[in-house]
Formats: C-alpha cells, sequence, structure tokens
C-alpha cells in the first residue's frame, strides 16, 4: 500500500565504532530466526528474546537501541514489557501485531510504542522503519537549537524541554514531535505533514501515530492536557504549536 | 386492510393470493352475512306464519259469525234479491269480500266472481263440508275460506286479501336486507381489525427477520402480550441465536486460519527478504525460483490479508479508524508517481475534509487502479466530484464492463468474461468485493459504469455521504 520509504543500501560494515543493537521479543522461533536473519543483512546485532520477562532482564543488563515488540506473548504480555522498557528509558520501540484488531494498535502506542507493523511484514518495511526511528534520533544541525514558545523552553540540541525553569522528560518521539510543530513556526501541521517529518512515512501512514503521540506530549506540556494550551488541534487541518 | 405480505419478487412460482389479513377479513364478511341472512330467513318465516295465521283465523272467526248470522236472517223463501240488504248487515274485514250462492245464484262480491273461488273448495262445499285455503285469486295472495250454510242449499265464501301482509313483508324483506348488509360491512371491518391486531406480531417476526438478513444479527423479539405467541417469538429468537453463532463460528473459522497463516507467512518473508538480499549469490536457477517464489508470496500475503478483513466484514467486527482526510490530497497522493493518469479535482473541492479509514480508502483506490491495470489498460482518470454526495471515479480506455456482468463483478472471486485472461500477475479475486465493503462501511457504495463521454472504457464510481459542514477552524495558518 506504498509505505516504502526510499531504501538506503545497507552499509556492508557499520562505520560507526558500536554497531546498532536490537532486541527482539518474539515467541515464535521460526519468526525470530528469520526476523534476525534480515536484520543482520542490515549490519545490524540482533539479540532474541522469546519471552517478556526475558526481554526485560536482556535490556536492564544490555540495553538496546531499537526494541521490537511481539504483542502477544506468554506471560508478560507486549503491552507490559513495552510500558516497562518505557519506565527505563526513552529507547525507540516498534511493536508487533498480529491481529488486524485497531483497539490493540493505539494500545499498543499508548504503552509507550513509537511505531507498530502489523503481521505479517515485509522485512524490507521493518528495516525502514528501525532506520526511520534511529534516523531521527540523531540530532539536526540546520534547525535552531534554542526554541522558546510561552513557557516552553526547547534545545533541540541537548533534547531537552523545560517548561516555566522544570525539565520535561520526552520520549524522543514525542521531543521530535514538539521540535517539528515548534519549527513551523505557529503554521498547522497536518498529520501527514508530521508523519513524514517524524516517522519517515509517505501519506498514506497512519494518523493514529500523531494522535496518539501528541495524546501523551500534551500530558507532559500542558498544564491541563484536557484544554490544551500550546499543542492545538486544528479541525480538518492538522496540529500546531502555539504560545 | 394490511398491505400483502406476498413478495412480489416471488410471484413467479406461486400465483399471487390474498394475505391473511384479507382472509381474516373476507371470512368475518362471509360469516356476518350468513348469519344475517339466516337471522333474515327466519324472522321472515316466522312473520309471515304469524301474520297469515293471524289473518286467516280473524276471516275464520268472522266468517263463522256471519255465516251464522246470515243464516238466522235467511228463510225458505228468500231469494238472492233479497241478499244485499243482509248482507250489509254483517261484519266487514279489511279487504275482505264474500260471495253467497243460493241455490243456483251467486251474490259476487264487488271485485270477484264465483268463477274466481279455489275449485277445490267448492267442490268440499259443494260436498256439505266447510274449508278454508290459502290460494292465489287473481294473481294475488288470498285467505278463501268457505262456509256451507246447512240449513239452506246455500254456501257463505269469504275471500280476504293478503296484499297488506305481502306489502308488510316486503318493508320487513328491505329492513333485513339492509341490516344483513350492515352486518357483513360491519362484520369485515371487524374482521380487518383483528386481522390486523393478530398479525402485529407476526409484522414484527417480519420486521425482525428482514433485520437478520440485513446483517443485524443480534435482532431479537421482545416479549409478546399472548401466550402462543411468546412461544413462536422464543422459537424465533433460538433459531437467530442459533443463526448468530453459527455465521460468527463460520466467520472466526476464517478468522482464525488467516491468523493461523500469519505467522508463518512472516518466517517465510523474512526468509525470503534474506534470499533476496543475497540474489547475487544464487545461480541463475536458483534466482529464478527465488523470483517465482517472491511473486506468489507476495499474492499469498494479499490473499491472507484479504480474508482476513472478509472475515471481519462476515462477523460484523470490521470497524473504522476514522480520521480527518482532505479528499483532494488523499487523491493526488494516490495518483502520485504514477504515470497517464489525469486528476480532475473541482475548483472548489481543495478544502473538502471527511471523516474516513484512510487505510481503508487507500486500499479501495488501490484496488480499483490496481484492477484498471489488469483489466482495462490502466485507469486514464481519476475525478471527484462534490455534489448532493461525493463521487470519486476512476476510468479507463478498457473494454469497459458489459451491463450483465456489472453486479456480479463485485462478488467475491468474482474475475467475469475478463478472468480467463488471468496471468502470472492475477489478483486475488477479493480486491471489488473489499471495495464494495469498505464503502459500506463509510455508508458509501461502489458502482461501474459506462464512462459519461460515451468512449468505450469502464467507470468505477465510490459514492460517499457528504460530510456535514463544521464549524470552522479557528485558523488557517497555511
Amino acid at each position: 500500500m506504498g509505505q516504502h520509504l526510499p531504501m538506503t543500501q545497507p552499509p556492508p560494515a557499520s562505520p560507526q565504532p558500536a554497531t546498532t543493537r536490537i532486541l527482539t521479543v518474539e515467541d515464535d522461533e521460526r519468526i525470530r530466526t528469520a526476523v534476525r536473519l534480515a536484520l543482520e543483512e542490515e549490519g545490524w546485532e540482533v539479540s532474541e528474546t522469546a519471552s517478556g520477562e526475558e526481554a526485560l532482564e536482556s535490556f536492564g543488563t544490555r540495553g538496546a537501541d531499537v526494541v521490537l515488540i511481539d504483542i502477544m506473548l506468554p506471560g508478560i504480555d507486549g503491552f507490559e514489557v513495552c510500558r516497562s522498557i518505557r519506565r527505563l528509558g526513552d529507547v525507540p520501540i516498534v511493536m508487533v501485531t498480529a491481529r488486524s484488531d485497531s483497539h490493540d494498535v493505539v494500545a499498543g502506542l499508548e504503552a509507550g510504542a513509537d511505531d507498530y507493523l502489523r503481521k505479517p511484514f515485509d522485512p524490507k518495511e521493518l528495516s525502514a522503519r528501525i532506520r526511520a526511528l534511529l534516523r531521527r534520533s540523531r540530532p539536526d544541525e540546520t534547525r535552531p537549537t534554542r526554541i522558546e514558545i510561552g513557557g516552553l523552553e526547547i534545545l533541540a540540541e541537548e533534547g531537552v524541554v523545560r517548561h516555566e525553569g522544570t525539565d520535561l522528560h520526552l520520549t524522543r518521539t514525542e521531543f521530535r514531535l514538539l521540535v517539528e510543530l515548534a519549527t513551523a513556526e505557529g503554521r498547522v501541521l497536518s498529520r501527514e505533514d508530521l508523519l513524514e517529518k517524524v516517522w519517515g512515512y509517505d501519506y498514506f501512514g497512519d494518523g493514529r501515530l500523531v494522535d496518539v503521540h501528541v495524546r501523551r506530549l500534551r500530558t507532559k506540556v500542558e498544564p491541563d492536557p484536557a484544554n490544551p494550551r500550546y499543542v492545538v488541534t486544528v479541525r480538518g487541518m492538522g496540529y500546531k504549536l502555539q504560545a | 386492510m394490511p398491505e400483502p405480505t406476498t413478495d412480489p419478487g416471488r410471484g413467479a412460482d406461486h400465483p399471487p393470493s390474498l394475505g391473511l389479513g384479507t382472509r381474516i377479513a373476507v371470512l368475518f364478511a362471509v360469516g356476518g352475512l350468513l348469519v344475517s341472512l339466516g337471522i333474515a330467513g327466519a324472522t321472515m318465516a316466522l312473520t309471515r306464519r304469524q301474520l297469515v295465521e293471524a289473518r286467516e283465523q280473524t276471516a275464520t272467526v268472522v266468517a263463522v259469525s256471519n255465516a251464522t248470522r246470515l243464516s238466522n236472517q235467511l228463510t225458505p223463501e228468500s231469494t238472492i234479491e233479497d241478499l244485499p240488504t243482509v248482507v250489509d248487515s254483517l261484519t266487514k274485514v279489511e279487504g275482505g269480500q264474500r260471495i253467497i250462492r243460493l241455490g243456483d245464484d251467486w251474490l259476487p262480491a264487488p271485485e270477484l266472481d264465483h268463477d274466481d273461488l279455489p275449485p277445490d273448495l267448492v267442490a268440499r262445499l259443494d260436498a256439505r263440508l266447510g274449508g278454508r285455503l290459502v290460494t292465489e285469486v287473481r294473481g294475488a295472495p288470498h285467505v278463501v275460506v268457505g262456509i256451507p250454510l246447512s240449513a239452506f242449499d246455500a254456501d257463505y265464501y269469504a275471500v280476504v286479501d293478503l296484499a297488506g301482509i305481502t306489502h308488510t313483508l316486503d318493508n320487513l324483506q328491505y329492513v333485513l336486507l339492509g341490516a344483513g348488509a350492515a352486518t357483513t360491512v360491519l362484520a369485515a371491518l371487524l374482521g380487518s381489525w383483528a386481522s390486523r391486531r393478530t398479525l402485529r406480531p407476526l409484522r414484527r417476526v417480519r420486521g425482525a427477520a428482514e433485520a437478520i438478513a440485513g446483517g443485524r444479527l443480534d435482532t431479537r423479539l421482545g416479549p409478546q402480550s399472548d401466550p402462543d405467541l411468546d412461544r413462536l417469538s422464543d422459537s424465533f429468537n433460538e433459531m437467530a441465536r442459533a443463526l448468530e453463532a453459527r455465521i460468527h463460528r463460520d466467520a472466526r473459522f476464517a478468522s482464525d486460519v488467516s491468523h493461523e497463516l500469519r505467522s508463518p507467512l512472516t518466517t517465510l518473508m523474512a526468509g525470503v527478504g534474506v534470499l533476496e538480499a543475497r540474489r547475487d549469490e544464487l545461480s541463475d536457477r536458483s534466482q529464478t525460483a527465488l523470483d517465482l517464489l517472491v511473486q506468489d508470496l507476495e499474492r499469498f500475503n494479499r490473499l491472507v490479508n484479504e480474508l482476513l478483513e472478509i472475515s471481519g466484514y462476515d462477523a460484523g467486527v470490521a470497524d473504522l479508524d476514522l480520521t480527518e482526510v482532505n479528499v483532494a490530497q488523499f487523491l493526488s497522493a494516490t495518483v502520485a508517481g504514477m504515470d497517464g493518469i489525469r486528476l480532475d479535482l473541482p475548483r472548489d473541492g481543495h478544502g473538502l475534509v471527511i471523516e474516513a479509514d484512510k487505510r481503508r480508502l487507500a486500499r479501495v483506490m488501490a484496488n480499483l487502479l490496481d484492477n484498471a491495470r489488469r483489466y482495462g489498460g490502466g485507469a486514464t482518470t481519476v475525478s471527484l466530484e462534490c455534489g448532493e454526495e461525493l463521487v470519486i471515479a476512476v476510468e479507463d480506455d478498457g473494454p469497459g464492463v458489459p451491463d450483465t456482468e456489472r453486479t456480479a463483478i463485485f462478488d467475491r472471486f468474482s474475475r467475469g468474461s475478463a478472468g480467463g485472461r488471468r496471468g502470472a500477475d492475477g489478483g486475488t479475486g477479493l480486491g471489488l468485493s473489499l471495495v464494495v465493503e469498505d464503502l459500506r462501511l463509510h455508508g458509501g457504495r461502489a458502482a461501474v459504469e459506462d464512462r459519461p463521454d460515451g468512449r468505450p472504457g469502464a467507470r468505477f464510481t465510490l459514492r460517499l455521504p457528504r460530510p456535514t459542514p463544521h464549524d470552522t477552524t479557528e485558523d488557517d495558518g497555511r
């Protein structure tokens, strides 16, 4: 359905000193192995785990750059794994859902996932999602480094947001969303604009990614999230940040 | 009258018959008619008998007394000329006349002669016996009483006209007929009312059955006011429950199968992805085999996804993830990067935003464009019209779709007459049926028609309800 991103050829050997480490949680051994092989083709290091407990232990001891979580797990389910990892850090999380049930998607995003994929997925699509999450994790030099809007102070370089002097803790996706809205200087950004800028999707990306992340962002930056003052919805158009 | 319950669509095998309601009303009317006819007949007969008997008795009593008085006043010398003076003193009965024989002479009545007397009675009196007879005299019913005057060679006849009674009876007959007609009409009305009352629960059953047939499988009948009807509604609800359970089971089975296929498909896709990345390391033969694998895996994947979607519709669990969609932007993005497609947007349509499921709409468009590519040589125009509804149309330059296939083409696994052309890139056969279902979820509908410009080719149209205008944007900061 045209969700493919322009492919950049994977580097045969990573130029970075530390290879990107991906933690996967999947109880089906065949899928786990096949996904590992596909991710290793991209030059990434993969840690496989078969259960939520194992995944949390692995993440606690060795950390990861990206976490790939299957929702349907024996024991602790994917949502809980997602929430636990989210409490430990702002690592990008991709959730894999088997059900076509749309509640799963929203529940996963609300549990803290940054993006999601439906099974069965094209491994190229998976790599593209991971690359998009990694890419936006790195700072962008062309942007102003310090933005002030109302009581909000955004330091793009440092990844710091303060509200009236108090540090706010945002995930990287939330931070990136806020920066995109802030650099638009009061213009309205449509969901599609934000999907492209923050997640690297084309027009047909899922608008709920934006909606759920905006909701989460509001709980952190708004004094009263039910009546947003900064991140406002413009009906029929999208979102904008206002002072 | 309740509307006829026969389905005109099925009239071919069953000749149209009266509805149950009409039949009940007719039955009531016929019953009313028969009862009133019976009562009228009995009344007529009884009345007639009583009236006639009364008249006969009066006539007889008066005749006997008159005959006695006549006998007393006659002398053996009396001649027929003496009689009128005697007769004048006799008691008169309304409508009554008398004829008297004295010897060989007859004293006729003003309007009757002795020739009018019934011969039977005359014969009886000749034998010196009295008699009474109801008979026709000059074409009208009369009571004729004949009394022989035993002291003389004379007879006394009293002839009493029954026309008065006939007139009374005629009047009575009209009254009774009128009452009968009124009773019949009343009975018909009563029947119609009763049938409507009786059929009301049946109509509820019909409504519920239609709702179930229309897909609202959880429709049930409420409690009825009557124990007999309660049994009917219990049976109906039991049937509906069984049907719902069965349909859900079937749909769940299809859904479960598709779900089970997702895990191996994920493995297959990831594995094949690795092989594709290392394609250069493979021999030519292996590359060919890999290409086949990739193509069919893609189709298999689509098929499983579409079956999952369809089982979702069938189980009634398909729901919409509604977001705001700018229709013009959506269509532009849809045809972006596709060569040879003209996008025809109305000048005022650029701000048009609808609440829709973007993923489903995108699949609808992908399926229509795919269909046009497969069977119509590729889409030529994608257009949007905003009238009373939104009409999105996809046109191609192909052979078009014959009238006879325009409905069937949207059926599952239908490929129409173009089916034989299915090649290696053949579709799943589910695409257009998904289009219909997705449109239905959005409250719209899909159809195929001729191109309005008269050129050969198909025009697939998607009709969506126009959004209600909302109190707009506080700011259009673009």
